[in-house]
């Protein structure tokens, strides 16, 4: 503008700044550990988790007698997926914070001028929480199920971590909790605001069910109970469910007989296996989060 | 440089920005005056692509800032004090920002000392005082080194010493040639920092023009006079263009001539003065005259 005016500096360090899908998620990842109340989540998750293994372990087959085959690796199962039903709502709390954390404080602003096509950001956002929840999920549950192994066989349990009726429950358990948090993830973006995403999303988990089962029982509604399996809970409870023997199962879905005969109207028709649990659930997943994923690039931040 | 073309913004039935069209020249800080809800804040949210306009379009050196692949390296922004998680550290923050576009940490400690948040940096920004909360806002906005920034009310909550290193940072971010465009609702920072200033009031651009000219423009200039005798200088000054009006403390104020041709109209009559004094309309004059019908919440004491 005037004879003194100087020149802007060159910047050789700064050349090569631009945003790519790599660096959005390092610095989510920065983003996710530099909260502490994240931290803290994931580290009581994690201890739980290896108490939740070890302390049935330490009660479980009074009698004392040697139990194997099926009985012991549904028991072995079992043990180590009870922490599951806790870690899938922590995750479900976590998964609505790591968003609706940046909505409320305004923080999103940041995020969207750093990266204004937004859908990478959020992408990357998603990418770090699903990749942390598992891996903490599966190294505390596995951490879990080595450290109860020697307890059970010293109560005469035949532990085979080994056997797939055993390992694939255990990790399908991560899997899971890893998919909780993407939905949780997602019902945040839409929502935006903490109460309501933490209250739809363990409604969801937790409330629809009981209420659709109820309902269903109650007025003979067949179709209720039916729809009520494909509920993110109850279709992705098989994932971890022990699927060794059918009565396993049925147990779990909470009533009696399914298969074959005539329907006797307190028990869903429909019994998902492990892998379409995942795949409705992965499915549901996929849905919330293609529209929470559209919104977010269309709404005003 | 920052162009604006014909760009509103509805809310609901409200209309907060109306066909607004302006250009923000590089090399000299441009300000964006009007009052609360006039539409700035809009305005520089539509420009950082956080707002969908329903009409027009904001360009920074010709592109939308949506379309930018760096756009921490072209425009600094600061858009409202504590677009921050309270729980995370101004370091961090930063650190954050700095990773999507894999610019340095040295960087990040470069902002930090330049805004003087050494002491506070691995706090976290919820403790915030506001003054804070605005050098970590404006750490952020000179991250990337920017050719473009955009500060939304940069000296609010800043102690005056903090308020005189914005204004000596925006002038110098000017003078290396970059675009510096910064809104207020406070006259006086206005006229002390800004070289152009575009007046907004209910949406609408009232104004944009050089600060002088608004100045001079705001109810010409004017001279205060005190006499024992107004009569005999009022009749002394009597013009078709000259307008004399008296003052509650008895002082006159004329418009129409200057305090020179005041003062020969005087020794010509006769006339003992106490006192001539002209009068640079203020910019804060200039602007209430501009917006006075287009604040949205006005206050019965005024004036």
């Amino acid at each position: 503008m005037t004879a003194t005016a100087a020149q802007m500096p060159q910047r050789p360090d700064l050349a090569g700044a631009r945003v790519t899908f790599p660096r959005l998620v390092r610095a989510e990842w920065i983003k996710l550990r530099s909260i502490r109340s994240t931290v803290w989540c994931y580290l009581v998750l994690f201890v739980l988790s290896i108490l939740m293994s070890v302390l049935p372990a330490l009660v479980v087959n009074r009698s004392g007698t040697a139990v194997t085959g099926v009985d012991a690796d549904s028991t072995v199962a079992t043990i180590n997926t009870i922490s599951i039903h806790l870690t899938a709502l922590v995750v479900a709390v976590l998964g609505v914070l790591i968003v609706s954390g940046e909505y409320g404080t305004g923080q999103i602003r940041s995020t969207f001028i750093a990266d204004p096509r937004r859908l990478g950001a959020t992408f990357a956002k998603a990418l770090v929480l699903a990749t942390t929840t598992f891996v903490i999920s599966a190294a505390s549950v596995w951490i879990g199920a080595f450290a109860s192994a020697p307890i059970l066989s010293s109560r005469h349990i035949d532990v085979n971590l080994g056997h797939s009726a055993v390992f694939l429950p255990i990790l399908g358990g991560s899997v899971y909790v890893t998919l909780v948090a993407l939905l949780a993830f997602g019902i945040g973006t839409l929502v935006r605001a903490t109460a309501g995403g933490i209250a739809i999303t363990l409604g969801l988990l937790l409330v629809v069910p009981g209420i659709l089962s109820a309902i269903g029982v109650l007025t003979h509604t067949q179709w209720l109970l039916d729809v009520n399996q494909f509920l993110p809970s109850q279709a992705g409870a098989q994932l971890f469910a022990f699927s060794g023997d059918a009565h396993g199962v049925v147990v779990h879905a909470g009533g009696g007989a399914a298969a074959g005969g005539p329907a006797d109207l307190t028990s869903p028709n429909i019994q998902l296996d492990g892998w379409q649990g995942f795949w409705v659930l992965l499915g549901e997943v996929v849905a919330v989060g293609i529209v929470a994923f559209t919104l977010t690039k269309r709404r005003d931040a | 440089m920052i162009e604006i073309q014909h760009l509103s913004k509805r809310y609901g039935s409200k209309l907060a920005v109306d066909d607004v069209s302006f250009t923000v020249q590089p090399g000299i800080v441009t300000g964006f005056l009007g009052p609360n809800g006039a539409g700035k804040s809009t305005t520089m949210r539509m420009i950082m692509g956080l707002d969908r306009p329903n009409a027009g379009t904001a360009t920074i050196n010709g592109a939308a800032y949506t379309s930018l692949r760096d756009p921490l390296r072209q425009v600094g922004a600061l858009l409202e004090a504590k677009a921050v998680h309270t729980g995370r550290s101004a370091f961090n923050h930063l650190l954050a920002l700095a990773a999507t576009h894999g610019i340095p940490a040295s960087r990040v400690d470069e902002v930090i000392h330049m805004t003087g948040l050494e002491s506070v940096a691995k706090k976290r920004v919820g403790g915030f005082s506001l003054g804070m909360g605005q050098r970590l806002g404006i750490a952020v906005a000179l991250l990337g080194d920017p050719q473009t920034l955009i500060l939304d009310e940069p000296v609010n909550g800043l102690d005056p010493e903090g308020v005189l290193w914005v204004r000596q940072l925006c002038r110098y971010l000017a003078s290396q040639g970059r675009t510096v465009f910064l809104s207020s609702h406070l006259m006086s920072e206005m006229a002390q920092t800004a070289d152009h200033v575009v007046v907004l009031g209910r949406g609408r651009v009232l104004a944009d023009a050089p600060i002088d000219q608004i100045l001079s423009g705001a109810g010409g200039r004017s001279v205060t006079v005190r006499t024992p005798s107004p009569d005999q200088l009022v009749a002394a000054l009597s013009a078709p263009d000259v307008t004399v009006r008296q003052a509650a403390d008895g002082s006159l104020s004329v418009s129409g001539v200057s305090a020179e041709q005041v003062g020969e109209a005087a020794a010509r009559a006769g006339v003992v003065l106490h006192e001539l004094t002209p009068i640079t309309a203020s910019l804060e004059q200039a602007y209430l005259e501009l917006t006075q019908d287009d604040v949205e919440y006005k206050s019965e004491v005024s004036q």
